[in-house]
């Protein structure tokens, strides 16, 4: 039922063997620091910004490495949870629903393709500069709330827009995968229609979420990267980057990049271990 | 709670009288039953017709014929899963458990969370439920299991579970589709011997489909031979040996034989 473990399944091994491209990579990025290029800093020069993350950077014109990751996290979160309701009931609707998945699937198919950063230059044009603090505060007094008046709402819509159709999809598939015999069972035990979501549609289905969502999760870290290097964003990991890069603070570059990857790293690595977890019976066929 | 279900274009049987008296009449009964499906292609697809048989409340019964000929659209039927074009049938719904070669346990629910699903389901509250799945775990050999989940068994292991769900759904009358036919000779004994005992210990109906003369002879208080295209009740073969029934014996052999001749008779 289950193949016994192999000398690489185990977890020191399973480490050390993922460890060797980015050991090459810190190798090369030795090498030319040594090799006095301007571009590449030394480790100590990086360690030393991934060491303070606190403190404002003194001749870059961009907030502190903890307050670009806080801002990148707000902004990232807030797209994916508004993605993640609308396109789990929207989902499961179309996928019990033929009327609704026939008003949906059009727009659906026809808007899935298009680059979500191609979006931003309309969206931000019709929405204008709003932030989260000019919709709760109003205009006047947006500018005395730093934080929320840094999370444009243009921004939040095309992060939502990155993340939907891979959750919607994801969703179709796990509630359109159930077995019918299971539906059949459950009628037969006299089960309710809420007592069948609950036991049979909601734990199939949710494997297939944890799917699409970490998917989307790749989408939009390349979305929010990129779109907090768009003009009128002031702060955020992808903001420092590029400000880093203008001023040759080239320290800077490398520490956002790196703490970019561990983020993104750390975020895959938690909705993999809640898709094994949801899913550990989809691996063996019965 | 009988079901009558009385529908087709074609007209009607006539429902059974008001003094049809369940308690004291069949489990099952199916008066002139037809039904069709429509295929891929559009073609209609007579899949039983004018299929009448009563099965005794508590006894032991096989359909028994071809692949194909319509047992399972008769279980189906039967379990109220399908309705009939036309005909009546009276069974006791609410009260039916469903058993198939796929064994339709939940694979994300460990075996004893799946055996106390019905429990569940009825709003009993956890202790008692747990308490009963308990029970019926170590009466079916599956002792130290319970906490694994239906991929981690053996097929004969998931069928066991399977009857365990019937039992703890209380059921009355026990629908059963080639629930064994996937598992070897020696799991197929042990657990039709299994569902004798618990059959007759729980009081249930047993209707079983099987295309297993052997099966059929072993278990069976009675064998409905169904024919094809369309499915149609042709025979009905009473088997009166007492159990325990010997597979070894002289009788047990003659009864196959004559079984296997009346179905090859029967089917053409």
């Amino acid at each position: 039922m289950f193949p016994s473990a192999k000398w690489h399944d185990r977890a020191p091994v399973r480490y050390a063997l993922g460890s060797i491209i980015p050991g090459l990579v810190i190798l090369a990025w030795w090498l030319g620091a040594r090799s006095g290029s301007a571009v590449v800093p030394g480790f100590g020069e990086v360690f030393n910004v991934l060491a303070h993350p606190f403190d404002e950077p003194p001749d870059l014109n961009s907030r502190s490495l903890a307050f670009s990751v806080m801002m990148t996290l707000i902004r990232l979160f807030l797209g994916f949870a508004l993605a993640i309701i609308t396109a789990v009931p929207l989902g499961i609707l179309a996928a019990r629903n033929r009327v609704v998945e026939y008003v949906f699937s059009p727009i659906v198919e026809l808007a899935r393709p298009i680059n979500p950063i191609v979006l931003l230059p309309i969206i931000t044009v019709l929405l204008g500069v709003s932030s989260i603090a000019t919709v709760v505060y109003g205009q006047t007094e947006a500018w005395r709330h730093d934080v929320p008046d840094q999370v444009q709402t243009a921004m939040i819509l095309i992060l939502w827009y990155g993340a939907f159709f891979p959750i919607y999809t994801g969703t179709i598939q796990g509630v359109r995968g159930v077995s019918t015999a299971w539906l059949e069972s459950m009628r037969l035990m006299g089960a309710t229609g809420a007592q069948t979501v609950r036991h049979v549609i909601l734990p199939h289905t949710l494997p297939f979420i944890a799917n699409g969502m970490r998917i989307a999760l790749g989408t939009v870290w390349l979305v929010v990267i990129a779109a907090e290097i768009f003009p009128g964003t002031r702060s955020g990991l992808g903001y420092m980057l590029c400000t880093a890069c203008k001023t040759s603070e080239y320290e800077y570059t490398f520490s956002a990049i790196i703490v970019i990857g561990a983020i993104g790293l750390a975020t895959n690595s938690l909705l993999r271990r809640f898709e094994e977890r949801t899913g550990h019976w989809r691996a063996v066929q019965m | 709670m009988a079901r009558g279900s009385n529908v087709g274009a074609n007209g009607c049987s006539p429902l059974r009288s008001p003094e049809y008296n369940m308690s004291n009449n069949p489990c099952l009964s199916f008066s002139g039953v037809s039904k069709s499906f429509i295929s891929r292609n559009g073609e209609i697809v007579r899949a039983v017709e004018d299929v009448t048989f009563d099965v005794p409340r508590g006894s032991v019964s096989c359909l028994a014929g071809m692949t194909g000929c319509g047992k399972t659209t008769i279980l189906r039927l039967a379990a109220g899963l399908d309705t009939p074009d036309s005909g009546t049938i009276i069974s006791p719904s609410g009260e039916i458990g469903y058993l198939t070669q796929q064994h339709t346990l939940l694979p994300w629910m460990t075996t004893a969370d799946n055996i106390g699903l019905p429990l569940r389901i009825r709003g009993v509250d956890e202790p008692a439920w747990k308490a009963r799945v308990g029970e019926i775990i170590n009466s079916l050999g599956l002792a130290g299991f319970g906490s694994l989940y239906p991929y981690e068994l053996s097929g004969g292991m998931r069928q066991r579970a399977a009857i365990g769900r019937l039992m703890a759904a209380e059921a009355s009358c026990w629908l059963l589709d080639e629930p064994f036919s996937s598992l070897d000779e020696r799991t197929r004994h042990q657990l039709q011997g299994l569902l004798l005992e618990t059959a007759n210990s729980a009081n249930v109906t047993v209707l079983l489909v099987t295309h297993s003369i052997d099966e059929a002879v072993w278990l069976a208080d009675r064998i409905w031979i169904v024919s094809a295209g369309p499915g149609r009740i042709v025979e009905s073969l009473e088997i009166a040996e007492p159990r325990p029934r010997n597979r070894m014996s002289d009788e047990f052999g003659a009864r196959m034989e004559s079984v296997r001749k009346r179905l090859e008779a029967a089917i053409g």
